[in-house]
């Protein structure tokens, strides 16, 4: 069999597969949820400052949280495998509508962040690896390690007094200038203009870690075999180091990467809410609070693809990475 | 300065025109049907976009909107509302008595948190003309005509809602009204574009191209947005009080506790009377006498609030309904508060302790926890101890009004523009709703009280009225089962760039036709 036909072969396995890790952690998160104290009704009539028995308990059938539970699961189930997310009562929308809005700014967010990380990370890690204990070496650890301690909400807050506030290079928050309302290309230069802070910011603690993988991935990569062999052939250094060790020492940071990108989603609330920016993250926090439990399960669902079809991209890119790896 | 003013508003006029506006709306509103939901930041949107059959002035006046005048029969039985002429809805359809009809009977009375109670008495209403409204009553209700506003009222358009189910009409999310300003765009977890509305019925109103309303979830960031002057208008404690104290010597940015009148906001603790010893009211006026209620106020509030003295806010004073009442010392008084639980057979064991209970806190932000922590301080002192318990709104919801599994809870009401509307709510017995939050949860009942209540909702001589309320709130003082701390005084934070923005007593739910921005 060729290798682009056990490629695809794996790929359909390997989704065949997540169809039930899917299903299961909807009907998990589904029973973990109601857990929770109080209901959506309970929320809408708080908020709403006094509402009567009657239209409380009208609002809890027209709901469906009247239903035993497993009525209300096999519903959701019901739903769900025709693709049919189920409707927010609370926004009055339908919760695709209101998770694909969200989706691409989130995506914006997380693949930039996971661009800026990993690439500056790696190229981080080599400088320090091959500059093994020099004032480079120290330098970029030292950097890493206070970035790594530093809590995200302060380092947004600072940006923004420092960047915004003093020397006015970027706006504090939110993703466009909604005073303007650009269309076009303005438009495309004005998100990435607000795009740099939250970017960074969240970047930094990742790149921290990728920085700390990457320079000890070197280091023990360097100690190999097939590096003294490969000395002894007569390469380069440089050669030796970008075409023998790098390809090597990627794969640990790669399969980081692969699993923090579920993180990712998740630890992006704080940057959220310190920049305004209009992502899944911020959407999923209120949407607890308000035990909007269908726009939940829909953020869950969707975020639970995410990570299965991310990690089955990791998994693909190993092969390419390193032949020996193989697939099938 | 008078003087100025004038001049400067004939000659500026031709610059007020234009201009965007930016306003803080946090948290996002859910929807904007404001004809189903009294919550706040609905109320920060709709009003601009639906107009209210009346306004009111800064002095709690009502004057006209959608309704050039009103006239109140002899008996206090029929209300006629003279409506204002070529007025269209935002779609180009006109709109007549018989969209007020509609709101009012089915949508405001069937369906509003408040409608019910507000528009209780109104059996029909009668449309002779397209611009005549006529409310027939079953009793007189003198707190009804202060439900019109906007926010609490708003008139809804029938030709879109009639036949469809209002809780789901797509109106929520697409509002049409007859106000200044038209949506135009919601993009989730960003903004809210509206725009003006050129066909406005008020001749050269509003002044304003668009409003915004902005969505920002950190109240840091929010601050650091008004300073910046990416946002001009942020209300109802959008600001956190910690930042106005540094802001407003801002000379760029303006603080306004106006506005607020409507809303009167009264934070309190809620005694479950049922408990012992609480169940005991010398141990409820114990806790109201050692309570620093200035503390509290110059302390965590920074200033911003006025010391309690009844049962209703001094708010309702212009109305001749308020009157100051005993066990609401001035200041802390600690022996008498210690004579009062000797009284009450609460002695002080060997640590000198007489009693335990946990303290609730309403989930709405840090001040409140702060607040608790001086209340535990306060009343440890007393011979009460608190345990301090603060938890996420559902839970803390559930707990209060639908398990009744507390003792002490803080929290704060608002008294809204009507004692009937605002306050009934938490002593009536007909108002002990098991699962109905912000209602009597202390389950206070006493005969009494309820007739007080039924004659104060209906008595049309303002004399009388204010007797029966006189009444009632020494009657509440001396037996306190919820125990005022202070009339809360949100804050508007402004850019001095925007005028015209706090016109009516509506405040940040009214409609900004005048504001405008200076150049």
């Amino acid at each position: 069999m060729s290798l682009a036909a056990r490629r695809a072969r794996y790929v359909l396995r390997r989704l065949v597969q997540a169809v039930p890790v899917v299903l299961a952690i909807v009907v998990i998160n589904f029973f973990l949820l109601q857990l929770a104290e109080g209901d959506a009704v309970d929320v809408l009539a708080g908020e709403a400052g006094s509402a009567t028995p009657e239209y409380m308990a009208e609002l809890r059938q027209k709901f469906g949280l009247d239903q035993p539970l497993i009525v209300q699961l096999a519903v959701y189930m019901k739903n769900m495998l025709t693709f049919d997310l189920g409707y927010s009562f609370r926004h009055d929308m339908p919760v695709a509508e209101l998770v694909l809005d969200r989706l691409v700014p989130t995506l914006l967010l997380m693949v930039c962040t996971i661009l800026v990380a990993v690439g500056f990370g790696i190229v981080l890690g080599l400088l320090a690896a091959a500059g093994l204990n020099t004032w480079r070496d120290n330098l970029i650890s030292v950097f890493a390690l206070v970035s790594y301690a530093t809590p995200l909400f302060w380092v947004g807050l600072m940006m923004i007094v420092v960047f915004a506030l003093n020397l006015g290079w970027f706006p504090t928050s939110g993703m466009e200038n909604i005073a303007a309302f650009h269309e076009g290309w303005a438009r495309v230069r004005d998100i990435a203009h607000h795009l740099v802070m939250p970017v960074t910011t969240l970047s930094l603690f990742y790149l921290a870690l990728y920085t700390r993988l990457m320079r000890a991935s070197m280091l023990e990569q360097a100690s190999m075999d097939y590096v003294t062999t490969a000395r002894a052939k007569g390469l380069t250094e440089r050669r030796i180091v970008f075409v023998h060790i790098l390809r090597n020492a990627l794969l640990p940071v790669l399969t980081m990467a692969g699993v923090q990108i579920g993180a990712l989603i998740g630890g992006s609330v704080i940057v959220e809410s310190v920049f305004a920016w209009p992502g899944l993250g911020m959407l999923a926090f209120e949407a607890l609070f308000a035990r909007d439990l269908n726009l939940l399960l829909g953020i869950f669902l969707l975020s639970a693809l995410l990570v299965v079809a991310i990690n089955l991209v990791i998994d693909l890119a190993y092969s390419f990475l390193d032949p020996r790896i193989e697939v099938g | 300065m008078a003087a100025a003013t004038i001049a400067l508003s004939t000659q500026a006029h031709a610059q007020e025109q234009g201009g965007t506006m930016v306003l803080i709306a946090q948290p996002e509103p859910p929807t904007l049907a404001s004809y189903l939901s009294t919550s706040g930041p609905i109320g920060l949107v709709a009003p601009k976009i639906y107009n209210g059959l009346l306004d009111y002035d800064l002095e709690l006046n009502p004057v006209g909107e959608l309704a050039k005048s009103f006239e109140v029969s002899e008996d206090g039985l029929t209300v006629t509302f003279e409506l204002e002429e070529g007025v269209t809805w935002h779609d180009g359809e006109p709109f007549t008595s018989e969209d007020v009809a509609f709101s009012i009977m089915e949508v405001l009375k069937q369906y509003h948190p408040r409608g019910p109670n507000s528009f209780k008495e109104v059996s029909s209403i009668d449309t002779p003309d397209e611009h005549t409204a006529v409310f027939n009553l079953e009793r007189p209700a003198p707190y009804m005509i202060r439900a019109f506003a906007s926010y609490e009222s708003p008139i809804v358009p029938k030709h879109l809602l009639e036949g469809t189910d209002i809780r789901e009409a797509d109106l929520a999310n697409n509002p049409v009204g007859t106000g200044p300003f038209k949506f135009v765009e919601w993009k989730k977890g960003q903004y809210i574009r509206l725009d003006r509305n050129e066909n406005y019925w008020k001749e050269g109103l509003p002044l304003l191209d668009r409003i915004v309303a902005r969505v920002i979830p950190d109240a840091s960031t929010r601050t650091a947005a008004m300073e910046n002057g990416e946002v001009h208008y942020g209300a109802f404690g959008a600001i956190p009080n910690v930042d106005v104290v540094r802001l407003r010597e801002s000379e760029d940015i303006g603080v306004t506790t106006d506005g607020y009148a409507m809303i009167n906001p009264m934070a309190l603790i809620e005694v479950a009377v049922t408990e012992p010893p609480f169940d005991d009211r010398a141990v409820r006026q114990a806790i109201s006498f050692a309570l620093d209620r200035q503390f509290l106020i110059d302390n965590i509030w920074f200033g911003y609030g006025k010391p309690a003295t009844s049962a209703l806010s001094s708010n309702y004073d212009p109305l001749g309904l308020y009157v100051a009442t005993e066990n609401y010392p001035d200041a802390p008084d600690l022996d008498k508060a210690k004579a009062l639980l000797d009284e009450a057979g609460l002695e002080p064991d060997a640590n000198g302790v007489r009693a335990t209970a946990v303290l609730d806190l309403i989930p709405y932000g840090e001040d409140w926890r702060r607040a608790g922590e001086y209340m535990k301080q306060a009343l440890g002192d007393l011979g009460i101890e608190l345990e301090l318990r603060y938890e996420d709104v559902p839970t803390w919801l559930k707990r209060v009004y639908a398990d009744y599994d507390f003792t002490l809870n803080v929290n704060y009401f608002y008294q809204l523009p009507d004692p009937v509307i605002g306050v009934h709510r938490h002593y009536g017995t007909d108002q002990i709703r098991e699962g109905t939050p912000f209602v009597n949860s202390t389950r206070y009942s006493d005969p009494e009280v309820d007739e007080l209540l039924a004659r104060g909702a209906t008595a049309a001589d303002a004399a009388e009225r204010a007797t029966i309320y006189h009444e009632l709130q020494s009657k509440l003082a001396e037996d306190l089962p919820v125990i005022n701390l202070f009339e809360m005084e949100f804050l508007t934070v402004y850019s001095e760039r925007l005028k015209d923005h706090t016109l009516s007593a509506m405040g940040a739910y009214g409609s900004f036709e005048r504001a405008y921005l200076e150049e």
